[in-house]
């Protein structure tokens, strides 16, 4: 009962109208900047930061703004995704997997409306779940400590590897590259220069945008080069726009699990959207088993990733509010908005300032209903930008790209960079190195590291610690599973292959 | 045959990598695990992979013909130049140049490249320097807008 005349008094804040017209602004910000390749929802709220600074907007209107520009970006992100095989950020790279296929199958306006209601399940059920848990999970994030976490990781990576199951190897090494360029620059702990070859621009590590955009747009303008080629072009769409009631009922109950697990996954610290969406992705392939078509345009493959990275999106500011650990980098920027207001986030938040946290909860219920209203209509319109011919498209990619990069540091040195990034991204494509790997190595490879050092000074380097708890042992043995599955896979093809012969 | 010449080159890398990664030693110990084990770690892990892909690179090819290899080398060198002028051009003048170029290599004609190209420049750099306050360099145009 508490809990909801709090959420009335959020509602309260959320609904008076300068907060809704601020709303209103983000969501479509947020869209245009996560439909943009390259441009992500990091890009998207630190944009905005000074914005929302400049304005004097009050603390709980500036906090409503950059949530609605977060949400809108998770759901611009698949529009590109989608359309251009290009993620607007890493979350959705697994949107791509399914996303494109169904684009090039004529389906872009199936795909699209699909993952938008993907999306707005997805972001209802988190919100939902903020309202109920945020004060109980507070203690529950605790008990996952650094050892805990540090074997979480391993396990993500693990289920990549089961996961694209033809080449485990390439997908391990893929992951590594990732886990290794992220050690570029100063070490945190002992600030030792690593691998910056006594480059200024590398000290402070390879910027997570230049490595997303160089390693997918990039590339991706490369890898289109060969098609215009050889002839071929996108597929037109054609037929609907809107899916139908079979394909939704058929996609319903895969967007609630993954909703669900993406919500959890989201809550814990440092675990974020992209996890979500891998892990809700892979275990949808699993459970659909030989009769799914996942990789070459399942519609659970897109609605899976969807609805979990908008629920790890929403869950990921229960950390945030209730712990002031951030559970993406773009909470980590809201945090440092929160901190410019003098605000510090944490348990006392819920208590000193709930103005500020329920009319951010309560916004986020309006922002959905914003955002879906926003984007069923403009299907039609999103998916007419793949008749764009590619003489305009790709130079505007890359004009974009460059725009992105440079906003981070203004330095020619992350544009040769990014470029640097691109070809060598361009090369292992070419030889079978699943990307998503790489990015998702990248982007636990400092956590990872933090979190290993963490707990291995916390036990005084006894590395009995990194299996000592059930949740630890846990996640090892899952680890172990996910590895033997493609050994297990290749022993039954070979067995059979002899039963064949004999 | 490129798997394995990729595994190759990528082990040595690996070895040059771990020897410069030797040298990674704080001043004091701040922690158990230090600076230098964990990359190690991960580079001993990548030459096991790259090992194994050396031994077993795996059955499909896919075979460069030799026009697309360079549409592909020029491609990269426009990107490069467009990103090495970029600052000292300023972002009107190289993007319009960079798409144009970009714009000619997906078989685009002369004419409309050109127009899209020169569109580019102005309309991205309202779109960014004035309404989403992105801060791009004006190269050449700086010393107009001092005067």
């Amino acid at each position: 009962m508490e809990t909801l005349n709090f959420l009335m008094q959020g509602f309260e804040v959320a609904t008076r109208p300068e907060n809704l017209m601020v709303a209103l602004f983000g969501a479509f910000v947020g869209t245009i900047v996560g439909l943009l390749p390259g441009l992500g929802p990091i890009n998207g709220v630190a944009l905005l930061l000074p914005l929302a600074f400049a304005l004097g907007l009050p603390p709980e209107t500036a906090l409503i703004l950059l949530a609605a520009v977060y949400l809108g970006c998770e759901y611009g992100g698949r529009i590109s995704a989608i359309l251009l095989n290009v993620p607007g950020d890493a979350a959705a790279v697994m949107t791509t997997l399914d996303g494109y296929p169904l684009a090039r199958q004529g389906k872009a306006g199936i795909a699209l409306s699909l993952s938008a209601v993907s999306s707005f399940i997805g972001s209802m059920i988190a919100t939902c779940g903020v309202v109920l848990f945020a004060p109980l999970l507070a203690k529950w994030a605790v008990a996952f400590g650094p050892a805990e976490y540090f074997v979480l990781m391993i396990f993500a990576i693990a289920c990549l590897g089961g996961m694209v199951g033809d080449k485990p190897v390439k997908t391990l090494m893929a992951a590594l590259i990732g886990l290794a360029l992220a050690t570029v620059g100063v070490d945190s702990t002992t600030g030792v220069y690593r691998f910056t070859f006594g480059s200024v621009s590398l000290s402070d590590g390879i910027q997570f945008i230049i490595v997303v955009i160089g390693f997918f747009s990039v590339s991706e303008v490369l890898l289109m080069l060969e098609k215009t080629h050889s002839g071929q072009k996108a597929v037109k769409t054609s037929g609907r726009l809107l899916f139908n009631f079979k394909e939704f009922c058929f996609t319903f109950w895969t967007m609630v699990r993954s909703a669900v697990a993406g919500f959890v996954i989201g809550v814990l610290p440092g675990a974020g959207a992209t996890i979500a969406s891998a892990m809700t992705y892979m275990s949808e392939k699993r459970m659909a088993g030989s009769s799914g078509k996942f990789g070459e345009g399942d519609l659970r493959g897109l609605a899976a990733p969807e609805a979990a990275n908008n629920a790890s999106a929403c869950g990921s500011l229960i950390p945030m509010l209730t712990l002031g650990v951030p559970g993406s980098g773009t909470t980590a920027v809201m945090i440092g908005a929160l901190t410019l207001y003098n605000i510090t986030p944490g348990p006392l938040l819920f208590e000193q300032q709930p103005d500020v946290v329920w009319g951010l909860i309560a916004s986020l219920f309006i922002g959905n209903v914003i955002l879906l209203v926003m984007n069923i209509p403009l299907v039609g319109l999103f998916a007419r930008m793949l008749s764009v011919p590619n003489w305009i498209l790709v130079p505007a990619i890359t004009a974009i790209s460059m725009v992105g990069v440079y906003a981070v540091h203004s330095t020619t040195f992350d544009l040769v960079l990014m470029i640097g990034l691109g070809v060598f991204g361009y090369i292992l494509r070419k030889l079978e190195f699943p990307l998503s790997a790489l990015i998702l190595g990248f982007v636990l490879g400092e956590l990872m590291e933090d979190n290993l050092r963490r707990a291995l000074s916390i036990s005084a380097g006894d590395l009995n610690i990194l299996w000592s708890s059930p949740i630890s042992l846990c996640l090892w043995a899952l680890t172990a599973l996910m590895l033997g599955m493609p050994a297990l896979r290749w022993w039954r093809a070979r067995r059979t292959a002899q039963v064949a012969n004999a | 045959m490129y798997v394995r010449l990729f595994a190759a080159t990528w082990l040595l890398f690996c070895a040059g990598l771990a020897v410069l990664a030797w040298g990674f030693q704080a001043p004091f110990a701040y922690d158990p695990v230090g600076p230098r084990a964990y990359p190690l770690l991960l580079l001993t892990l990548m030459a096991a992979g790259s090992l194994w892909l050396l031994v077993k690179p795996g059955l499909r090819e896919q075979k460069l013909d030799s026009s697309s290899a360079l549409r592909s080398v020029l491609c990269m060198l426009t990107l490069l130049a467009y990103a090495l002028l970029f600052e000292s051009l300023g972002f009107i003048i190289s993007t319009a140049l960079g798409t144009f170029a970009l714009g000619l290599l997906f078989t685009g004609r002369l004419l409309p490249c050109a127009i899209s190209g020169v569109l580019m420049g102005v309309l991205l750099y309202g779109l960014f320097d004035y309404l989403l306050d992105v801060p791009l360099p004006l190269g050449l145009f700086e010393a107009f807008v001092e005067s």
